[in-house]
């Protein structure tokens, strides 16, 4: 537990004070930024407790590496890259135990997005909040890894294809394509989810 | 539609074409229906995800999520040391492989020149020999125990003290 109360303080403060080894100063930080770290890991993994795991070690990670954050981005935006190359990591971990699935394949290949119609009508036009979140959800886990992490990186963590391609560590016409039918998947499903029963 | 187009389409709708080539999609985007209609399918799904990240929370307490956060620190702050006394372990082991070398090298030395006969002995002997005098030649066969020893003759110091020279042979 905190011996201080840090509430008041802005979090450059904080990082500088856990940098000397202040653990209540980090604990502030990690209460703060909680949300958002855990919904990065959530958003890429799709499964709450290997998202609250992965998520507990970036901020593992995150105190152990403290000395080498120097500011050049927010800190928000230093652990959200631990984050991400965590999941990285266990995707790739992931990948490596199962066979190629048919949806990799035909991302290669062009796959089944580009000849589906165009969704002329916004599917998300009428819904409220909290039931577009339900289907977004839903939608994103029908969504292949690969075609996820793109989408995850670019729409949620406003990446550059360059960036993305660089993080990814495939080409920027990879990132493209897979951006472009993630979000084609992502608009049929949604238009099929608007559907009435 | 083409590939190269959608993904240009894609690419205007993203910021990421070069102001030229942003121009050009955007004039066919005016004139070409099915580019409209793409393009606004794209802008749907992308404005569909906004904030979508900042609904999700944690399904833990905070109290709850911090304590394995804390206990994951301390177990590998307090693992440091271990990790020091096994690096210090394989730093000595790393030295003694290296020494053990050189030692063996060194017996295997011993060994070969005991077994040539190279010995300290026949090189005192015939030093020593050598000292007394500069004409003698000593031969010294250790297997056999003879030591044959060449005087020069008449040797010239000897020969104007004793008029005489001899050659020993001793076991």
């Amino acid at each position: 537990m905190a011996d201080k109360d840090h509430s008041a303080t802005d979090d450059v403060a904080l990082v500088r004070a856990a940098q000397q080894g202040d653990m209540g100063a980090f604990e502030e930080l990690v209460a703060r930024h909680r949300d958002k770290i855990y919904a990065r890991a959530y958003s890429m993994m799709r499964n709450e407790d290997e998202a609250i795991d992965l998520s507990q070690e970036a901020w593992v990670k995150g105190w152990q590496r403290l000395v080498q954050f120097q500011g050049d981005s927010s800190f928000t935006t230093w652990m959200t890259r631990i984050t991400i190359n965590l999941c990285l990591d266990q995707l790739r971990r992931k990948k490596r135990h199962r066979t190629e699935s048919i949806e990799e394949m035909d991302e290669e290949s062009g796959g089944v997005e580009r000849q589906l119609p165009v969704v002329t009508v916004n599917p998300t036009e009428r819904l409220e909040r909290a039931e577009l979140r339900v289907r977004i959800d839903r939608a994103l886990s029908q969504l292949s890894a690969a075609h996820r992490t793109v989408m995850v990186l670019h729409e949620f963590e406003q990446m550059e294809y360059k960036a993305i391609a660089r993080t990814m560590n495939c080409s920027i016409g990879t990132v493209m394509s897979r951006l472009f039918y993630a979000r084609r998947k992502m608009a049929a499903l949604l238009q099929d989810l608007q559907r009435p029963e | 539609m083409k590939q190269d187009l959608q993904l240009k389409l894609q690419a205007y709708l993203d910021g990421e074409l070069p102001a030229g080539e942003g121009k050009t999609i955007a004039a066919l985007v005016a004139r070409d229906a099915d580019a409209r209609a793409m393009l606004a399918e794209l802008t749907h799904t992308r404005s569909a995800l906004a904030g979508f990240e900042s609904d999700i929370k944690l399904p833990e307490t905070r109290e709850f999520y911090w304590s394995k956060i804390a206990r994951e620190i301390q177990r590998q702050e307090t693992k440091s040391p271990e990790r020091t006394a096994v690096s210090s372990f394989f730093f000595l082991r790393r030295l003694a492989v290296p020494s053990g070398v050189m030692f063996a090298l060194l017996l295997g030395v011993l060994v070969v020149k005991q077994q040539l006969g190279f010995d300290r002995r026949v090189a005192v002997v015939e030093t020593d020999t050598a000292q007394v005098d500069a004409g003698t030649f000593t031969y010294h066969d250790f297997a056999s125990g003879t030591t044959l020893v060449w005087l020069s003759y008449p040797a010239e110091k000897e020969f104007a003290e004793s008029g005489s020279a001899d050659t020993i042979s001793w076991e």
